[in-house]
């Protein structure tokens, strides 16, 4: 009796078992479901426009064309062929941002191929077109970018490696985005092969030590902490071993002279001051770590990683050790500052054939608005007295705010350094913030930064 | 008193109604007018209604809702197929038919299932035998030695492996008690795992590892020696991600497919294109690009579903997946002998966590190991084995039904 009461009871057990198991698998399918659903929806756009996608090249739609924010056609059908541009010098600033119709590079040929090449149509005209047979016609679109502009920075960039990108910080929309090597479409699809590195779009793509434009996230982390330490620049100062150095001795400084004069050693004491922690996190706020993931453009992730040595510590926070940025990220932080701290999302889509413009995304509020204020105040004077003074723009009314940067890198065996300015203007018909480097071209001061003075005149103009 | 069973036929005619449609879609597509694709619809149709209706007179208690969505299932695969190459569709059939025929001998034989225990040594060394000569006689196929080339056909004697592996694993469960006794059985599954691994299969691994634990847990209800049988697999993934290249690759590849687009990771990446490609409605039946993803008649079926399908109906099957499951468990928890319980519950959970494993794989939640997707996958071997294992699951469906209008006829019911 006793021995079947017990049988019993491991049939009750069992059974239970069985039911909780039933709530196992249901649990399993239905994470499976709302992954599914999740990531189709979050990333479905991102996954279907890539250079790797066939149905963008083997669409059987003409695709529309491609217009710059002032109407000039980019990229057109005719004849069953793709044209583009007719000056050689335009298509070649452009064509990182316009991309090519062969699925070579990340352009807007491939991000907004749903549109131009009428994907995005729903599933009854898409069989009505499968049935009839005639091929449909895509969507026209209009970009944020000036192609004139695009066309000036890049016969002035003279060749140099590198990348220029003019933002509006109001709106976030690309007003210019060049980088260097670059190629020409209409050759890429004649089947000539494309100079070395060329398809990578270095504004978008290209991840650099920041150098002292990092100064700017690490001067946000001093004012949200609300420390400022007087320092006397020695010209070098040696934490845990490391060496870090400046090109003169700056002396006695606070935080918004040693900004100007862009002293390490006083933002590597600062940095050490303020601790792998709390630079981590303002540079969290920034961006930096995060996976974009915007409609219009494909950003690489910029990268910072905190560290348990002083030295790295001290390194990080004068954007060397693992910093990394890509330029349109610098000149998005830029921007931030400008817009009382509140990060635009960058867009390239003006908008779809006779559709409304698109409509400004804020990325996030990176810093409060106070900070902001402060950092433009110390961003003024890096160009009226500090390193950046070749990067004025000796215009009545309009100023230039910026940082300059020197970033250390090896090749080959030889430490060499990218030329960076970063910065903004402060015109209310004109809000435009601007990043530029040359990739191993020395001083920022030297070559960026008089580099994006005269950028800035030529969009003030426009 | 009397009991009336459900009637599930209005759901047969919306199949047999999709089934027409798609064909009737394939039969246009090129322009000009297919008339295989119709007569392949026309008999698929009928193959349905007529199996639907001679089960249900042949044996009166089968599961019709298990039944009906297996069959939506193989009818989903072999309209794909017929889309991707009519020729695979029409072996698949084929196989089909012979499945159907192994699930009515199942459903036969399970009447006996009291017996099996006498088999049992039998049944492990040939399980281990199957396994073992996959390793020994085998040829590699997309980097796993799972093969067996016997001239006439080739087969995964994995698939076979598998469901004695729930028979063996059912009558240990159902027999033995105390973890002594359970000593020979771990060492069979252990035997068995670590055979796959070794032959790269790392799916079939996986899931041989997960249908022994759910199935431990069920039967003993020992929490927290699965949770060590779990953490001994961790311990085991974790070690073979150090030891082996190819499971380190795999997992790589997983993190980061797109990097790895030109080679390595050039599966995955078009798997992901082709579900953004087909959004919330897919692109429509035969305007996806299915020949861009490598293995998109097997493992990869499901990618293809998707685009042409959209999200809707790829979540629709995930859906019959569980209806399928929950009607096996229900079947389960009324079985008369533990036995019997066990031999169905470890079916529904091989073929619900093989399903799992796969399709997790595609939209890139875990890394992806190679197994077919249960009913629709194309391939010999899988199909028979999951329509052995519906067989199981039906035999024991008719043998509850049995006993329960045998109780009923005692109290002075009846069913209908």
């Amino acid at each position: 009796m006793n021995h079947q009461n017990q049988g019993l009871r491991d049939k009750k057990k069992f059974r239970r078992n069985m039911r909780i198991s039933l709530g196992i698998f249901i649990g399993l399918f239905t994470v499976l479901i709302v992954y599914l659903g999740y990531s189709v929806i979050v990333y479905g756009e991102r996954w279907f426009a890539t250079p790797y996608n066939p149905r963008i090249q083997h669409s059987t739609a003409i695709a529309g064309d491609i217009m710059d924010s002032s109407g000039i056609r980019l990229a057109w059908t005719e004849d069953k062929k793709r044209h583009y541009h007719p000056e050689k010098d335009v298509r070649r600033a452009i064509s990182h941002v316009v991309g090519d119709s062969g699925g070579f590079s990340m352009g807007a040929e491939t991000i907004f191929a749903k549109q131009l090449c009428g994907v995005d149509k729903d599933i009854f005209s898409r069989i009505n077109d499968a049935v009839s047979g005639g091929s449909s016609i895509g969507s026209n679109i209009t970009l944020t970018i000036d192609s004139a502009l695009s066309e000036y920075i890049y016969d002035n960039m003279n060749a140099r490696d590198g990348s220029v990108v003019i933002l509006n910080y109001r709106t976030g929309e690309i007003i210019a985005s060049v980088s260097i090597p670059t190629f020409d479409p209409e050759e890429l699809l004649s089947g000539e092969p494309p100079e070395e590195s060329s398809l990578v779009d270095r504004a978008t793509m290209g991840k650099y030590p920041p150098g002292s434009t990092m100064k700017i996230v690490t001067a946000s982390a001093a004012l949200k902490a609300n420390i400022d330490i007087s320092y006397t620049c020695k010209a070098l100062e040696v934490i845990e071993g490391q060496r870090i150095t400046c090109v003169k001795k700056h002396g006695k400084n606070d935080l918004k002279g040693a900004f100007a004069k862009s002293c390490n050693t006083y933002f590597a004491m600062l940095s050490l001051e303020l601790g792998g922690d709390k630079l981590s996190e303002a540079a969290q706020d920034f961006g930096f770590n995060t996976d974009f993931n915007f409609s219009d453009i494909n950003l690489y992730a910029s990268s910072f990683e905190n560290s348990l040595n002083k030295g790295d510590i001290a390194w990080a926070g004068i954007g060397q050790y693992k910093d990394l940025i890509t330029p349109m990220h610098t000149a998005m932080i830029s921007g931030a500052v400008a817009n009382g701290g509140v990060m635009m999302e960058p867009r390239l889509l003006k908008k779809v054939g006779n559709e409304s413009e698109t409509q400004p995304k804020e990325y996030a509020q990176v810093m409060d608005s106070g900070a902001a204020d402060k950092l433009k105040e110390y961003m003024l004077e890096v160009v009226n007295s500090g390193t950046g003074t070749s990067a004025k723009l000796g215009i009545k009314g309009v100023s230039m705010y910026g940082k300059t940067g020197t970033a250390e890198f090896t090749e080959d065996g030889k430490i060499k350094n990218h030329s960076w300015f970063t910065g903004f203007v402060d015109d209310e018909s004109h809000p435009y913030a601007i990043a530029v480097i040359y990739e191993g071209a020395g001083f920022g001061s030297k070559q960026a930064a008089p580099s994006a003075a005269k950028f800035m005149k030529k969009a003030l103009e426009g | 008193m009397t009991i009336r069973q459900k009637s599930a036929s209005a759901i047969l005619v919306l199949m047999v109604l999709f089934v027409l449609s798609a064909f009737g879609l394939l039969a246009f597509r090129k322009g000009t007018f297919d008339v295989l694709a119709v007569l392949c619809g026309v008999i698929l149709s009928v193959f349905c209604v007529f199996e639907y209706n001679m089960l249900k007179l042949a044996f009166k208690h089968i599961d019709r809702f298990v039944l009906l969505a297996a069959m939506f299932l193989w009818c989903m695969g072999l309209i794909v197929l017929y889309r991707m190459n009519p020729e695979t569709a029409v072996k698949q059939f084929v196989m089909l038919l012979a499945g159907t025929i192994g699930m009515i001998i199942t459903m036969i034989f399970i009447r006996r299932s009291g017996d099996f225990g006498k088999w049992n040594w039998i049944f492990m060394v040939v399980t281990l035998a199957l396994l073992a000569s996959t390793l020994v006689f085998s040829r590699s196929v997309y980097g796993a030695k799972n093969w067996l080339d016997l001239g006439f056909f080739t087969f995964q004697p994995s698939e076979l492996a598998k469901i004695l592996f729930i028979v063996v694993s059912s009558y240990f469960l159902a027999t033995r008690s105390t973890i002594r006794s359970f000593v020979p059985y771990m060492c069979f599954t252990a035997g068995c795992v670590i055979m796959l691994v070794v032959a790269r299969d790392l799916g079939a691994g996986l899931l041989f590892c997960g249908t022994f634990l759910i199935m431990f847990y069920t039967a003993t209800g020992r929490i927290w020696l699965t949770l060590a049988g779990l953490g001994v697999l961790g311990v085991g993934a974790v070690g073979s991600y150090h030891l082996f290249s190819h499971v380190k690759l795999r997992v790589e590849v997983w993190q980061d497919p797109w990097s790895r687009y030109n080679n390595e990771g050039y599966q995955i990446v078009q798997g992901l294109i082709a579900l953004a490609s087909g959004g919330l409605l897919g692109t429509g039946l035969g305007l996806g690009m299915p020949q861009k993803i490598p293995a998109s008649h097997t493992d990869y079926i499901f990618a293809v579903i998707s685009e042409e399908f959209g999200l809707i109906v790829s979540i629709a099957i995930m859906i019959f997946y569980l209806v399928f499951i929950v009607r096996g468990i229900i079947i389960a928890l009324n079985a008369r002998s533990t036995f019997d319980a066990l031999l169905v519950f470890g079916c529904t959970a091989m073929l619900a966590l093989q399903s799992f494993i796969i399709i997790a794989g595609v939209i890139k939640l875990i890394p992806l190991t190679g197994i077919t997707l249960p009913f629709i996958s194309y391939g010999g071997s899988s199909i028979l084995s999951s329509m052995i294992m519906l067989g199981v699951i039906q035999g024991v469906a008719v043998k509850n039904g049995k006993a329960d209008e045998k109780q009923l006829e005692f109290m002075g019911g009846r069913m209908e």
